[in-house]
């Protein structure tokens, strides 16, 4: 007896790790495509192993463990997820809160909006990541957040765990209201210029240092023990100035010319923090150099110009110029539409200014990284990242490429197969469900009509036929429509 | 000074007036394009081909082709030889800075404009121009009334359209033909409107905006109909009781068919409205932009009507339809039996044009059908294929001589022809590049 | 002894002895002086909501409360005795949400918001101390108007309470809970100050502030700093004047910080289930005592709402198509799965165990309320689950159950006696309590009568049900 219960432990514990295995079901293993890894070169024949959401392994002759699903990528091309450095998808409501010059007292955070259309087309083009900024409204507008598309999660789902929130400042023509007139009524908003942008900032930041001024007193105080003490009022607006005063909020600038990136950088210098990103910044290449030195990342467009005046001098070889003096460049987009194709906007650079494929995927997936201080979990395929990858069709610097699959965290967010595949369902539930509205509307008003018929006690019989829709006038139908359903 | 180096001194005078961009052409010169792979669009592409070029027309085109004594000779081994890409639908010339208003003459006051030309207005010396053919585009039609990327639309018959190549001191130079569409903008039925007094959305019920509509229709209803009245007075009356009105006039060519109108109708109720209005009033319409097509084509099929489609990359109309929709739809429309032609709709995106094409080619358009998209069929469908459009002797030479492929995002123009000359690629944006790189070499 | 009187007089003395006698009896059947303070009603079917049906019982009022309930208790000699037989009685309908007894704000000229939002000296609001759309001082209490002829359409359809609230901004102020029945505006009142309103609504008018949905939180966010701030520096100061400089004076931190000291429920919006997701994790930031409104998406969200013990002021106007809308404009499919799924939100909500009642934003009276419970019931919502949500739950909700919502003894007299099942189209309202009042109600004119007349009221009755139609 004992024997045998030896021999079934014995051969339980040989099963168990098959069992184990065998459970393994969070594993994929996309094989046989030219991986492009961004950081150590492009692998013919290659292979990545998906693992718990990260990347487990990148290789040539990779195995799937049991139980993992396989993908065979022969002939196609996996990339990391592309990172938008600049988005407005996924808000509920205005990305402007316009009307005082300081708004950071809104928060995109507050009003994201899983459910976006946007957000599953910008995954359709292989975008994983994106940077929601508040608009351009405001020299210091709202604060902002970074976001993995997880399209059909909750809200708390979208923002990418660890990413630092950022703020978003406004240069130029947009905050000075020059491009359109208010209705009248409206009475027009300090600063009318790019002198008084530069001073609502250099204002905004003196009063945030004050104000953190009297907290940190105060709290000083406190723990000091001392009794009696006025609190200071906390202020929504001034917070996060505080929070970029010690580093710990990133500021995003949208900026044109090249005279207010540089003021920007000397403003920032006199208040002690650091501009992180310079947005649109589409005279960078004016001052490729001192953007450099100060630090800052460039985002800017592939080719987009003249549509302002300060866009006038914009050239498509702006993300090249810049990154040849040593800046760290990414290309957005600004629009749900044009984040569709960023890969066709990379591309751009290579010839507009001769940047190399790799330079040029960087422009969208490492460098957006390392600007939004992601680097370390997105931007390249590496073991231990994050499992943000896209499988295209053709090399996605190629005009021909689509997307087949988008990954974020491992798990498939889109698949231009199923997609297709889906679309015959999806109309037939729309359409069984506008048929059962438009019953429904017919049935009430039937309904109605029939009770108007009682109450008038006219004796007429109703139709017995409800699918007849030609009736003999009766006088009820002379009396005009009754309410019913619109459709 | 000694002749020869006076002859170098004007010769290095005219070269550089040759390649700096605001001076592009000069008396029509005599080339020779040599052994490149040759692309016609109207046959078969020739490998190891020539084009000559003469009087700024197309000589001959072949492989094995006598180079003439006189021309300039471009070596063109390894590279290709394009049609000149066509843009069907800008404002090219009209619109320099969007937010502007003084560099903007797209918009004129007023519903009812058709005497007005798109020529008229159009600026030879605008910066798009040489930053558009850089990209390959060699012509465009410009058109009023219709808004590109940062402008409103506005008015209901809006002026004519104009064609003309991008290269040329003057108007009269670069005009392909003065007038090739009357422009219609179609009006939509609009339940929900936004108010700009109280910065609101403002909606209204159906069956009020229902009437306004066809109030409009019937306007224009009226105004063709006093356009034949006054085609008839004109013709037949007596001169001294003849009055002449430059608006009606305007439309005579549009009510005798002979002027197609170019009907801008996105939303498939509005295609339907205006294809029926138009086989009634018995106008040739081709319909431009076209974003829910797909739903009439049957109708446009039937009726003939061609498409000239907006920027390929665009959002789908309505939340439900496929996140494709846009981008399969030239391969939809073309494989249901409908001529279609790409263009950008604006102006600083002209240079996408072959962006879109390729775009279109990814999603399922044949790729020669894309060719032709974005070359003859255009000009086909405005009646100028006899001029432009494919390499054939007898055409204008707007060719493209390129390093691959010219759908394709890296492939760079190397050779520009336009009116038959060369025409430098240099522009704006990369006259700015050249001078930036210099501060960034000088003292670093 | 002869008296000698003047004709004219003896007529016009008649005439004042008829007219006061009439006027008294009137007086009588509305309440005033001589009314009666004791009823039984006997032998009738009684829902008491927080128990099981008595199918042959008896409920004995005295002196606007419920003295006793059930099958066999005492009646006192002085009650005026109503015959049950046949009818039910269920405790007074309770609506959550409604604008009874408050005149409507004047339609702003042209439509649509003003271009922006200004202080009263007239300068516009580009932030928050501008304080705009606010005023939480406003109680619906010092506002009821009680000749709003929809107080009396209400209680002639059972209801017997109600939730008002002004309307308008973003604090618009402090809804009051009101029986519909009384003499004076007084007598109306149950609750002055029951819930503190708030609406994410953007007032700024795109230049002003707030002009986004993200700027109104942030807006309620720093009034709750505020309000919080001013609980903590006021006593302090007050305990060192020769310290500080002086607290400015700020209505909206005082009239918040007093509803907070009451615990008031602070009443959030949110329809869509991204907005309930946001206004959950909202309350957990600003650890207010919330109350959702609105909640029609709740259906796909309940057990979110469930784990964080929310409860719910569901809107009965469910999401439909607008009548003069363009037959050929875009139905969404998210529209389409909304408008199918809306009404079964209660049932959803009722299976996830979460607490909640109704409102009626913009339905049109008591008889579209009925009508959307109705689809409630046919998407699932058991009858008794639908009845206790427009009874006891919402007197739950509001504080007041303590006092009302269900049949006990104790319990303030409001009550509704019908022919029938209360959510059966077909059921008449026969006599309404409220608070004890007596509010008998007459037999519909025959259907001969045109549409919409009102049959002119016998003298005496207080209460008419004519709306021309059969059914509520």
């Amino acid at each position: 007896m004992k024997r045998v219960a030896g021999l079934l432990a014995f051969a339980f514990a040989l099963l168990t790790p098959a069992l184990a295995s065998a459970q393994d079901s969070n594993a994929t293993l996309i094989q046989n495509a030219t991986i492009l890894t961004i950081t150590h070169g492009n692998i013919e024949h290659g292979s990545v192993l998906i693992q718990d959401g990260k990347i487990a392994a990148v290789g040539t002759d990779l195995k799937a463990p049991a139980g993992a699903t396989v993908i065979d990528a022969s002939g196609q091309f996996v990339m990391p997820g592309i990172i938008d450095c600049h988005s407005h998808i996924a808000v509920e409501g205005s990305v402007n809160e316009g009307g005082p010059a300081v708004s950071s007292m809104a928060n995109i955070a507050d009003v994201l909006n899983p459910e976006d259309i946007s957000i599953y087309r910008d995954l359709a083009g292989g975008v994983t990541v994106a940077n929601i900024l508040h608009g351009s409204a405001n020299p210091i507008g709202g604060q902002t957040v970074v976001i993995k598309l997880r399209w059909g999660k909750s809200p708390s789902e979208l923002p990418f765990q660890g990413a630092l929130p950022g703020i978003k400042f406004a240069l130029g023509e947009n905050p000075k209201r020059s491009n359109f007139q208010p209705p009248p009524g409206i009475p027009p908003r300090y600063p009318a210029t790019r002198l008084g942008v530069e001073e609502v900032i250099r204002q905004a930041f003196t009063e945030a240092r004050e104000y953190k001024k009297q907290w940190d007193d105060y709290n000083q105080r406190k723990a000091a023990g001392e009794q009696n003490l006025m609190p200071p009022r906390r202020n929504e607006t001034l917070v996060p100035l505080v929070e970029v005063l010690e580093g710990k909020r990133y500021v995003h600038s949208h900026c044109y010319r090249a005279d207010e990136i540089l003021m920007l950088m000397r403003v920032a210098k006199e208040f002690g923090f650091k501009v992180r990103t310079f947005q649109h910044v589409l005279e960078g290449y004016k001052v490729a150099d001192e953007i450099a030195a100060s630090g800052a990342g460039g985002s800017t467009f592939s080719d987009w110009w003249a549509y302002k005046a300060e866009a006038y001098d914009a050239i498509p070889y702006n993300a090249a110029l810049m990154s040849e003096r040593g800046v760290i460049v990414s290309i957005n987009s600004d629009d749900a539409e044009e984040a569709s194709h960023l890969n066709q906007e990379a591309a751009k650079a290579i010839k507009y200014g001769g940047l190399s494929s790799n330079d040029a995927l960087k422009l969208v997936t490492l460098n957006p990284a390392i600007q939004l201080g992601i680097d370390s979990r997105v931007g390249s395929i590496d073991v231990g990242k994050d499992a943000d990858l896209v499988i295209y069709n053709h090399d996605p610097l190629s005009v021909y490429a689509v997307v087949q699959k988008t990954f974020i965290d491992g798990q498939v967010y889109f698949d231009r197969q199923r997609d297709i595949a889906q679309r015959p369902e999806l109309a037939k539930e729309k359409q069984a469900l506008i048929d059962k509205e438009k019953k429904a509307g017919e049935e009430q008003k039937k309904a109605a009509e029939e009770q108007k018929k009682a109450a008038e006690g006219t004796g007429k019989k109703p139709d017995k036929k409800p699918e007849q829709k030609k009736k003999p006038p009766t006088e009820i139908e002379s009396h005009g429509a009754v309410a019913g359903g619109a459709l | 000074m000694r002749f020869s180096t006076r002859l170098k001194f004007v010769i290095l005078f005219i070269s550089i007036f040759c390649i700096s961009p605001a001076h592009a052409q000069n008396a029509p010169g005599v080339y020779a394009i040599k052994g490149a792979k040759v692309f016609p669009v109207s046959g078969a592409p020739i490998e190891n081909g020539t084009v000559i070029i003469r009087g700024g027309k197309i000589v001959t085109v072949g492989a094995n082709v006598e180079v003439p004594a006189d021309a300039q000779v471009i070596d063109a081994a390894g590279l290709e030889v394009y049609p000149g890409l066509f843009d069907p639908f800008t404002q090219m010339g009209l619109n320099e800075i969007g937010q502007v208003s003084a560099t903007v003459d797209i918009v004129e006051l007023g519903d009812f404009n058709p005497e007005l030309v798109a020529a008229t207005a159009v600026n030879p010396a605008s910066a798009h121009i040489p930053v558009t053919r850089a990209s390959g585009i060699t012509h465009v039609i410009s058109a009023p009334g219709i808004g590109g990327f940062d402008q409103s639309s506005g008015g209901f018959i809006t002026g004519q359209a104009s064609a003309f190549n991008l290269a040329g001191w003057t108007m009269d130079e670069m005009q392909i033909r003065r007038s090739v569409a009357m422009v219609i903008n179609w009006p939509s039925i609009r339940t929900r409107s936004f108010d700009f007094a109280t910065f609101s959305f403002k909606t209204k019920p159906y069956d009020e905006a229902k009437k306004e509509y066809d109030n409009k229709i019937n306007e224009l209803s009226d105004w063709l109909d006093r356009a034949r009245h006054y085609a008839q007075v004109k013709e037949k009356g007596s001169p001294s009781l003849f009055e002449r009105d430059l608006k009606l006039e305007a439309l005579i060519p549009v009510v005798e068919g002979k002027l197609p109108v170019l009907v801008v109708a996105g939303e498939a109720r509005d295609i339907r409205n205006a294809v029926e209005f138009c086989a009634k009033q018995n106008l040739k319409m081709i319909l431009a932009d076209g974003s829910q097509a797909f739903k009439v084509k049957d109708l446009l099929k039937e009726k003939k009507i061609p498409v000239i489609l907006g920027p390929t990359e665009r959002t789908p109309d309505e939340e439900d339809m496929p996140y494709d929709q846009q981008l399969t739809q030239p391969e939809d429309l073309h494989a249901a039996g409908i001529s279609i032609a790409l263009s950008s709709f604006g102006t600083a995106f002209s240079r996408r044009l072959s962006q879109y094409a390729g775009t279109a080619v990814a999603y399922g358009l044949p790729y020669d059908e894309a060719l032709k998209a974005v070359t003859i069929n255009a000009a086909e469908m405005f009646g100028i294929a006899d001029q432009i459009g494919s390499i054939q002797p007898g055409k204008i030479a707007n060719l493209i001589v390129t390093n691959g492929d010219p759908l394709e995002i890296r492939t760079e123009i190397r050779y520009l022809f336009i009116n038959g000359q060369l025409t430098s690629t240099g522009n704006r944006h990369r006259d700015l590049y050249e001078q930036y790189h210099k501060r960034s070499q000088a003292g670093h | 002894m002869k008296i000698r009187l003047k004709r004219e007089y003896i007529v016009l003395a008649a005439a004042m002895v008829c007219a006061v006698g009439v006027l008294s009896w009137v007086r009588a059947a509305r309440g005033e002086g001589g009314e009666p303070r004791y009823f039984a009603i006997t032998h009738a079917r009684i829902v008491p909501v927080s128990g099981p049906v008595l199918e042959d019982g008896t409920v004995v009022l005295a002196k606007g409360l419920i003295q006793s309930v059930g099958t066999n208790v005492s009646i006192p000699p002085e009650a005026w005795v109503i015959d049950g037989k046949g009818l039910t009685v269920y405790p007074g309908l309770i609506g959550a949400g409604t604008d009874l007894g408050l005149p409507k704000p004047p339609a702003s000229a042209g439509g649509g918001r003003p271009a922006i939002a200004t202080t009263p000296t007239g300068e516009p609001i580009l932030g928050p101390e501008g304080r705009p759309g606010t005023s939480p001082w406003r109680v619906a209490a010092d506002e009821i108007k009680i000749d709003d002829k929809r107080i009396q359409e209400w209680r002639n359809a059972g209801f017997t309470t109600a939730l008002t609230t002004p309307d308008g901004g973003i604090f618009p102020g402090q809804g009051t809970i009101i029986d519909l029945g009384g003499d004076r505006a007084g007598d109306f009142i149950v609750k002055p100050a029951a819930t503190l309103q708030v609406a994410f609504t953007p007032i700024g008018g795109l230049f002003g502030f707030p002009d986004s949905l993200m700027g109104t939180i942030a807006y309620v966010r720093q009034v709750f700093d505020d309000t919080s701030w001013y609980g903590q520096a006021e006593p302090v100061y007050e305990a060192n004047v020769t310290k500080f400089e002086r607290i400015s004076y700020d209505r909206t931190e005082r009239a918040i910080a007093k509803a907070q000291s009451r615990n008031e429920i602070v009443l959030l919006p949110a329809n869509t289930s991204i907005q309930i997701l946001r206004a959950l994790k909202l309350t957990g930031e600003w650890k207010v005592p919330a109350v959702i409104y609105g909640g029609q998406q709740a259906y796909a969200v309940a057990s979110a709402i469930a784990a964080q013990k929310m409860q719910v002021l569901v809107n009965l106007k469910w999401p439909e198509v607008a009548k003069d809308a363009d037959p050929e404009a875009e139905q969404t499919l998210r529209d389409l799965r909304f408008r199918d799924r809306a009404p079964s939100t209660p049932a959803a909500l009722a299976k996830a165990g979460v607490k909640f009642a109704f409102y009626s934003d913009g339905l049109t009276g008591p008889k579209d309320i009925f009508k959307s419970l109705k689809r409630a019931t046919d998407a699932g919502l058991a009858p008794e689950a639908a009845l206790r949500a427009i009874t006891l739950d919402a007197a739950n909700i509001l504080g007041v159950d303590d006092r009302m919502g269900s049949i006990q003894p104790g319990r303030i007299a409001n009550l509704v006696v019908t022919d029938g099942d209360i959510f059966n189209e077909k059921t008449k309202v026969k006599q309404v309590f409220v608070d004890g009042r007596w509010y008998p109600i007459h037999e519909e004119p025959k259907p001969s009568d045109k549409p919409g007349d009102t049959k002119p009221e016998s003298a005496g009755t207080s209460a008419t049900a004519v709306h021309g139609e059969v059914g509520r």
